[in-house]
Order: structure tokens, then sequence, then C-alpha cells
């Protein structure tokens, strides 16, 4: 988790990533950003993110891409 | 059959009792008769083309949906993750086989029709040919329908959403009338559950549902038909007029397309909700937006969300370009480098949108304007924050959001020469006479009256455009206008239904409005 959250804060310092639950409904994350994340992630923690997994739900909370991450990682 | 016609509020009528007597398990048949009557209304042999992509589509989603049941029931917990990548893998191309087979089938269609003639056209110019010519006529909707069902087949593909399993259900997905002229873009996870649910009557449904049509048609004409009446006569006749009068056509063909597009959406949106189905939104408020960027996020949204999620998604994540991502950090830095998937994914995003709407080189130049503009405010975005941080310029302020709203709508206004324009050619030449004889005083000499309006024509334009901004406002605020209305008593909400309902009928453009929406041709 702290390794996303670092990936998270580096990627938009000015988003509270602890508490926001509604980063993709509330449109706080747009497409770009959605793209570098998911290169970082896909390169930084060896996993496969692809366009199947970009729905709102996997990216709405930081909680819910951990979740994304390790069901890719098992 | 005409959205703007006496013929389509009495097909609406005769629908929605039809629907509401029959039991609920039925009405999506209804749905569907009705949708495939307003169909076979626009023309014989459109019909045969949206038959195909319905049922190409459907059973190319069964095939798919059989393909991701079988790879979900085989056994994998013994593997290894290699092992089971690999075999992910191979159903992946399998699948992918036939998803591009059905894509080609139905876009290749779709260009055909669309782009055939064109090419033909400049073959014979290029060549000094006489080419054969197929003039082919546009299945109504074929644009939105074929998006729409490539949507659902991708998300079938994606295992985001399960095979239809009724094709009779599925036909109305592909054909529901009020989407069909011009949209939305619906996905089908969003719209197939509610056009196969009965619904019940519901009064106050389908009195906000009647609201929203009115309110469509008065957007369309009393200010779209009425707005027309300049921009034709300018751009028709492009070669008489300099300066001010051209940028001001723009400026009027610019407010023309948005009460034109959103009026017909609020037609259909309005239709649908009288049967209980709610249609996504293609409009937020586009004018206000503060970025390019954000324009695009409010102006026919679901064509910019189906390009996100079907084209700039995909590329942008793909290997191919996750390769020239690297090869490009060599060669132009870390930050181009790491910038350059996502903005070729966006280019060829905003030529798709472009060349979505036509055929012409224009449409094209429209596409890469906005691709051009977009990919500058990616790459400057840390230059400009520089600049306001060093001439400490406050953001978080009324005049700066103004400013940057007048920006964007003049960035808008420079790609609608593009689009209104006959050729790309044109739109250049009228881009030229803006600026060369700026003719200031075109407003003092009255000169922009004698465009088709006159001063009493202009003044219910403005009185016309200042509703539809105050509408705007308080929908930017937050307010819902129609919940609101809801709450007032009786008789100012009767009043207010009867001053839009006479404002119509006593306010509409002069001359009989066509009836015709711009995206119809689309």
């Amino acid at each position: 988790m702290d390794e996303l959250m670092t990936i998270l804060k580096n990627l938009r310092p000015d988003v509270d990533f602890k508490t926001n639950e509604r980063l993709i409904d509330d449109g706080i994350l747009d497409s770009l950003d959605i793209v570098a994340l998911v290169s970082e992630l896909n390169d930084c923690m060896d996993i496969d993110i692809s366009v199947e997994h970009l729905v709102p739900e996997n990216f709405n909370s930081a909680k819910a891409i951990m979740a994304l991450i390790q069901s890719l990682q098992d | 059959m005409s959205f703007i016609s006496p013929e389509f509020i009495a097909f609406i009528l005769v629908c929605a009792i039809v629907y509401f007597c029959v039991p609920k398990r039925g009405r999506w048949i209804v749905l569907l008769v009705s949708s495939y009557m307003f169909y076979l209304f626009s023309g014989f042999i459109a019909f045969f083309f949206i038959l195909f992509t319905t049922v190409s589509t459907f059973y190319t989603g069964k095939f798919l949906g059989r393909a991701n049941e079988a790879y979900a029931a085989l056994p994998k917990e013994e593997l290894s993750r290699e092992e089971k990548k690999k075999l992910k893998s191979d159903v992946q191309k399998k699948k992918r086989r036939i998803l591009v087979a059905a894509l080609l089938a139905n876009f290749g269609i779709l260009a055909f029709i669309k782009y055939f003639d064109y090419g033909m056209n400049l073959i014979d110019s290029l060549f000094h040919t006489t080419a054969g010519r197929f003039d082919l006529i546009m299945p109504l909707g074929i644009s939105f329908y074929t998006f729409q069902s490539m949507g659902y087949l991708i998300d079938v593909y994606r295992g985001k959403v399960d095979p239809d399993k009724n094709i009779y259900k599925f036909a109305l997905f592909v054909s529901f009338f009020p989407q069909i002229v011009q949209g939305p873009i619906s996905r089908y996870d969003e719209l197939a559950h509610q056009l196969y649910k009965g619904h019940a009557f519901d009064w106050d449904r389908v009195k906000n549902g009647g609201l929203l049509i009115l309110w469509g048609f008065f957007k369309k004409m009393v200010i779209a038909d009425r707005v027309a009446i300049v921009v034709n006569q300018v751009f028709s006749n492009y070669t008489e007029y300099q300066g001010l009068t051209i940028v001001f056509s723009v400026v009027m063909y610019t407010l023309q397309i948005y009460a034109d597009f959103s009026g017909g959406m609020d037609v259909a949106r309005g239709t649908a909700q009288m049967f209980g189905i709610g249609l996504a939104n293609n409009f937020k408020r586009p004018y206000f937006a503060r970025t390019v960027p954000e324009f695009w996020r409010r102006w026919h949204i679901t064509l910019g969300t189906w390009c996100r999620d079907y084209i700039f998604y995909p590329l942008s994540l793909s290997k191919a370009f996750g390769r020239i991502g690297k090869k490009s950090r060599k060669l132009f830095g870390n930050y181009i480098g790491k910038l350059m998937p996502v903005l070729m994914a966006q280019m060829i995003v905003f030529i798709t949108i472009g060349i979505w709407h036509g055929s012409s080189f224009k449409y094209v130049a429209f596409g890469i304007y906005y691709g051009i503009l977009i990919i500058l405010g990616i790459l400057f975005e840390p230059v400009f924050a520089n600049i306001i941080k060093k001439f400490n310029i406050k953001t978080n302020n009324f005049s700066w959001k103004l400013f940057q709203i007048l920006r964007t709508f003049s960035i808008v206004c420079i790609g609608r020469y593009f689009s209104r324009a006959a050729t790309f050619t044109t739109a250049i030449s009228m881009m030229k006479a803006s600026l060369n004889d700026i003719q200031p005083y075109a407003f003092y000499k009255h000169d922009l009256f004698n465009l088709g309006l006159d001063t009493q024509q202009f003044i219910i334009l403005a009185f016309a455009v200042i509703v539809l901004f105050a509408i705007s406002v308080m929908q930017e605020k937050g307010i819902q206008v129609r919940n609101s209305l809801e709450k007032q008593n009786i008789v100012f909400r009767w009043t207010v239904y009867f001053a839009l309902i006479f404002g119509i009928l006593l306010l509409a453009a002069p001359g009989i409005s066509s009836g015709e929406f711009i995206y119809e041709q689309f």
C-alpha cells in the first residue's frame, strides 16, 4: 500500500488519496492520469493492468486500486 | 419522420398509449415495433443496414460470450502464473479474430457509405478520371448505432457485459427510436436493462419528459432555426462578406450547433423519459468550459467517452505504443518520452472524431486542430504553470475564470470555421477574410441586421439566448430546474408550462423549419 500511495502522490500531489473514494466518479483523475498510473503500476509492480480493468470501480479509491493490484498478483 | 413535426408528437402519443396499455412483460415489444416503424419511415433500404448490424453483432456477441464462459470454466487452480497467462492469451487471440472480423464488417460498411464517393471524387480530381459513383444515401443514424453496437461487442469481448440472449431485445437496443436520429451513443450496461423492463405509468415522469421535449423544441425552433438564417446567408455567400460580419456568423453558428444538437438531445431524452428510460446526457453546458479538454468532456459526451474507452485507452496502453514511448525517452528525454503514447493516442482520437463527422478533408483538419491544441496544452502545462507563478496571477477568482471561458469559447469558434464551411479551402478563405478587413463599424452601420434577421428578430433571439443562458447558469450551479419547478405552486408551474408552449408557437423562427437537425447528417 505504501508503494502505491507514493506512486499516487507523485502522480497527483494535490489529491488526498487516503480519504477520497470517488476519484473517477467525480472526475478527479482524468484519462491522462489513468494512463500514467496504469503504466507506472505495470512497470513497478510487475502486473498487467489492461483495458478490461479500466472500470471506475477499480480506480475510485486507493483501496480499490490496491485490491485490483492484489487480484492481478495472485 | 422529423422530431420537429406533428407526426412525431402523434407517434409518441400512440406509442405511449399502447406501451402503457399492454402487460408490463410485453412492453419492450411495443418499443421494438415502434422503433422499427420509425426506422422504416426513413427508408426501406436503410432498414437492411441496421438489420445487418443487429444480426452480425448479436451472433458475434454470442460467440464471444461462449468463449468467455469456456475460459471461466477451465480448471486453473493447478496452473502456474505463466501457464495461466498463456492460456488467457490463447483464448484472447481466438476471440480477437472474431471481434476484428465483426468490427471490420460493420465499420467497413460505415466507411464505405460515408467515404466511398468522396474518395472517388478525390481520385477524379487528382488523376482527371471519371470513376464510378454509388450516390449512396446515408441510412438514418448509421454512425450512432454502429458505434453503439460495436461498443457492446467490445464490452462482451472484454467480459464487461454478458452477451444478450434474445435477438429481438437486442434489436431494440440497436434501434431504440428516440436515440436513432442523433444519439446519444448509449452503453449496453446502462441502457439495455431499462429497455427490456416494463415501466409503470408515472404522471410526473411523463410530464417531466414532456417538459424536456418542449425545452428541446425551444432551443431548436426559437434559437437554432433563427440563427441558421444568418449563418446560411454568410456561409453560402462568404465572398461577399469581410471581417466582423464573418466572425459574427461563426459565433452565431457556434450558438446554432449547440442549440440544434443539444435541443435534439433534449427531445430524445424527454421522449425516452416518458417511457421510464433514462438516456445518457450528451451535454454539460460546454461553452462554460475553461479549457479545451474540459470542453470535450462537456460536448458530445457519449462520443468522447466512446473514443476514450475504445480507442484512447487501448492505444495508449498497448505494447506497441509502450515501445514507442521507450524509444522516445531516448530521443526526446524523459518528459516527452513518457507522454508520447498519450499524445499519439490523443491525436488519433481527435482525427477519428473529425472523420466520424464526414468524409471531407475539412473534418480531418477539424480533428487535427483539436489534436494539436490538446497536445500543446499537455506539453506546455508546466510552462503555463510557471508563467502563472512568475506573474503572480490569481487564478481563484471570477475574472480569471471568465478569461478562461472566453479563451476556450474563442478556440471553439475557430474550430467551427472547419465544421461549417463547405470545404477546407473555404474555411481558410473565411478565416483570412475575417482578418483582412475587420470592419468594426458593422454593428454601428447595422450591417448585421441585413443578414436575414431584422431588429425585431434579433430582439427575439437575444431574449431566447438570455433564457437559455439563465437556465444554463442555474444548471451549472447544481440547480435541477425541472425539480425546482415541481416544488412551486400549481399556478406558477402551469404558467411556466404554457409560457414555454406559447413561446415556442409564437417565437419559432420565421418560415417553416425544415425539421432537420445538423447531426442527422452524420
